[in-house]
């Protein structure tokens, strides 16, 4: 199967942006004459595999390699460079022209940036004087669609940036991203953030939008009817839990990367031994669409359902004399088979890890966590890890739940389990508590905590939780529903209106603002509260729903993709969901951010 | 501003890591607990800087002593660990003590050394 995901049931052509980028790239090389030596940026090669297939790469006269230190070793005379604009990628650039030119080599250079130039990469490559010898272009990849209803802006460390170093040019980037999808679907009427950067954001666009007004080529109304922009730094709670989902607990255990994941080729079933093989999951696999959103304990039901249909199924054919007919939904049906061997081989890998004693309590924990009602025990059982040494960032997840819950810890008891990771885990950690201090996820207690009013009001935890028939989107955490997307359904239902008291609990301003009319004239006017957006929708509405696209700044797990979906399936629900976010990611990828890697 | 300064100073000699001369490196951590020192809010930083170079003397006498470049740049629990592991039980209680280790957190780490090396006979007695 293709790791290319299908979009053709996309609710808005995604395969259109795809084909563009995919169509520009290959122009790129095309303009290059010859053969050429294409040089990519590790890291985007994974985004460049959802994009476009090697092999067609290969047609148009490139060969591939993976920037590094070491020096590229082709036979080509031009090289073409594919890099996102971090100064330490520059280094290597610029020894590799250097080492061509002690060796006397002569070779064409490009660079191309994705998305975009910078100034202070352009500086590095003139102070080692190879600036002048290179062709520098941009490649303008902002969006890349990665299912059906999922988009990425492929920025894996805007949340860090934002937080720590205060760097905010992602905040850019994903506005131009936004707006790219505006010149393609319509300028999108209404807007609500939450979060400095998604307010922060909502300006930049409309700055965008006043400078260089979006000309829809099709007049009419806009695909999109509502853009809501939460920011990571509202809701750090939940990535900190262990997802529950299909999906969600493929990618804490087994890392999905760029929608596979990649496993021991005996876990599969496969004979050859200690071989890796990449698994793709997009919707494009009709089992995984249905299984990915839900609770495990009900996918381990289902697939042994399907199993044993199945084998109700072969009896039948193998005992009875069946007509042709039958026999033909016989085989049809035995063309799902890879699908449910893939799933049931990857549903058992997954138990060996749920089914572990420590795993178990560790989600007891979680829950008592985010409860917030036992802070004894909490931080009893975050003492006994560091002494046990357990890993790190497992350790930290867990400490930032703490912390935020309690918004922030007493002096007391901060300094000395500080104290005690330094003591346990080196003091080159200095730098990583450091770093979740500046962002806010590890800290001094200064005032009461309103984590408990927050969790009641927007009722987050919700007792028995039936993960078999959901009634509310906590089933993707069994009990616990997460903040960000029962915010997403307060902003879809009534806008911030009703529940502003609790949004300022929580870190970061709010705003809302429609654009009046279709006019590029920009002019504002807030929201009049309540309903007013079900009933604009229900005016839109003909026979088509009109969409929501939700953008999470800083990443979002694919728990709270589950529970939008889930949210999108419900009846009555005027609106069809599409998430856009930096990253997928999970507490543990979110976590790692955050520590300095010493190498 | 002073802080920045003392910062840099604080993850300079973990970059220059592997360097045979740990004289150097003491002594940057020692320049940066004195920075942190003089900014009132950076009392814990500077305690840890403290202790990080006297772990790093200590790891250097153990060094010195086993014959085994096994100490420096591991944690102080790692260290202790490590004493445990090789029958160095006094070493182990004098990192413990000249650290302030709680007891807690000591019984965890002599459980597990003893288990590693399956001197069931100690961690009975223990």
């Amino acid at each position: 199967m293709a790791q290319i995901p299908n979009l053709g049931n996309a609710p808005i052509n995604l395969s259109s942006i795809r084909d563009q980028s995919q169509k520009e790239l290959l122009n790129l090389l095309r303009n290059i004459r010859g053969k050429k030596c294409l040089v990519i940026d590790p890291t985007l090669s994974g985004s460049l595999s959802l994009l476009v297939q090697t092999s067609l790469l290969k047609e148009h006269g490139a060969e591939l390699r993976h920037l590094s230190a070491d020096p590229v070793q082709t036979d080509c005379t031009t090289i073409v460079y594919l890099v996102r604009s971090q100064l330490h990628l520059m280094k290597f650039i610029s020894s590799h022209v250097q080492n061509d030119l002690s060796k006397g080599l002569k070779r064409d250079y490009f660079l191309y940036f994705v998305p975009r130039r910078s100034v202070a990469c352009e500086k590095i490559l003139e102070e080692e004087n190879v600036h002048d010898r290179m062709t520098i272009g941009e490649y303008p990849l902002y969006i890349l669609p990665l299912d059906e209803d999922v988009l990425s802006f492929e920025l894996d460390l805007a949340y860090k940036e934002c937080q720590v170093d205060g760097d905010t040019s992602s905040l850019w980037h994903i506005a131009k991203a936004i707006q790219k999808l505006e010149s393609a679907f319509g300028v999108i009427p209404n807007v609500r953030a939450k979060g400095k950067a998604s307010v922060r954001v909502a300006d930049i666009l409309n700055r965008m939008q006043a400078e260089e007004p979006v000309n829809s080529s099709e007049p009419g109304l806009p695909e999109i009817n509502t853009l809501i922009l939460i920011d990571r730094e509202v809701d750090m709670v939940t990535p900190m839990c262990s997802q529950l989902t299909y999906e969600g607990l493929l990618d804490e255990f087994l890392r999905i990367n760029n929608g596979s994941v990649e496993v021991d080729s005996s876990i599969m079933g496969h004979q050859q031994e200690g071989k890796k093989i990449k698994v793709p999951l997009n919707s494009s696999d009709k089992l995984f669409k249905e299984i990915r959103d839900l609770n495990f304990e009900v996918v381990v039901q289902v697939l042994r359902q399907k199993a044993t249909s199945m084998k109700q199924d072969y009896a039948e054919v193998t005992t009875t004399n069946q007509s042709v007919s039958e026999l033909k939904d016989f085989v049809k049906k035995l063309n799902s088979l890879p699908e449910i061997t893939r799933h049931i081989n990857l549903a058992q890998h997954v138990s060996t890890f749920t089914s572990k004693p420590s795993f178990l309590s560790r989600l007891d924990m979680e829950q008592t966590f985010v409860e917030a009602e036992s802070y004894d025990i909490c931080f009893e059982y975050i003492e006994e890890m560091i002494h046990k040494q357990e890993p790190i960032v497992s350790v930290l997840r867990l400490l930032i739940l703490f912390s935020i819950t309690n918004s922030g810890l007493p002096k007391k008891h901060f300094d000395y389990l500080r104290r005690e990771l330094l003591h346990s885990y080196g003091f080159e950690q200095m730098g990583t508590l450091n770093n979740l201090e500046k962002a806010g996820l590890l800290k001094k207690q200064e005032a009461k905590s309103n984590w408990l009013s927050v969790k009641r009001a927007l009722n987050l935890i919700v007792e028995d939780t039936d993960t078999a028939n959901p009634n509310d989107i906590s089933y993707v955490f069994s009990g616990y529903a997460p903040l960000s997307i029962r915010l997403v359904q307060h902003a879809i239902r009534s806008g911030w209106r009703p529940i502003e008291d609790i949004l300022k609990f929580l870190p970061g301003p709010h705003s809302e603002s429609k654009k009046s009319g279709f006019s590029s004239s920009a002019s504002y006017e807030s929201l009049s509260g309540n309903g007013s957006l079900t009933n604009s929708a229900n005016k839109i509405n003909s026979g088509r729903r009109s969409l929501v696209l939700v953008v999470f700044i800083g990443g979002v797990t694919f728990a709270e993709i589950s529970a939008l979906r889930y949210l999108s399936a419900q009846e009555g629900m005027p609106y069809d969901l599409i998430v856009a976010t930096t990253k997928l990611v999970n507490g543990h990828s979110l976590t790692e951010t955050f520590m300095d890697k010493w190498s | 501003l002073l802080w920045k300064e003392s910062w840099e100073l604080g993850k300079n000699p973990m970059a220059s890591k592997g360097s045979a001369l740990h004289g150097p490196r003491i002594k940057l951590i020692e320049k940066a607990q004195h920075l942190f020192f003089e900014t009132k809010e950076h009392n814990f930083e500077s305690k840890a800087a403290e202790e990080h170079s006297k772990l790093l003397r200590i790891q250097h006498e153990l060094e010195v002593a086993t014959k085994q470049a096994i100490f420096v740049d591991s944690s102080i629990s790692d260290t202790i660990r490590t004493c445990i592991v090789l029958g160095n039980h006094k070493a182990a209680e004098k990192v413990k003590t000249e650290f302030k280790v709680s007891d807690k957190r000591w019984y965890w780490l002599k459980v597990f050394a003893l288990a590693t090396i399956r001197d069931w006979d100690s961690l009975e007695k223990f």
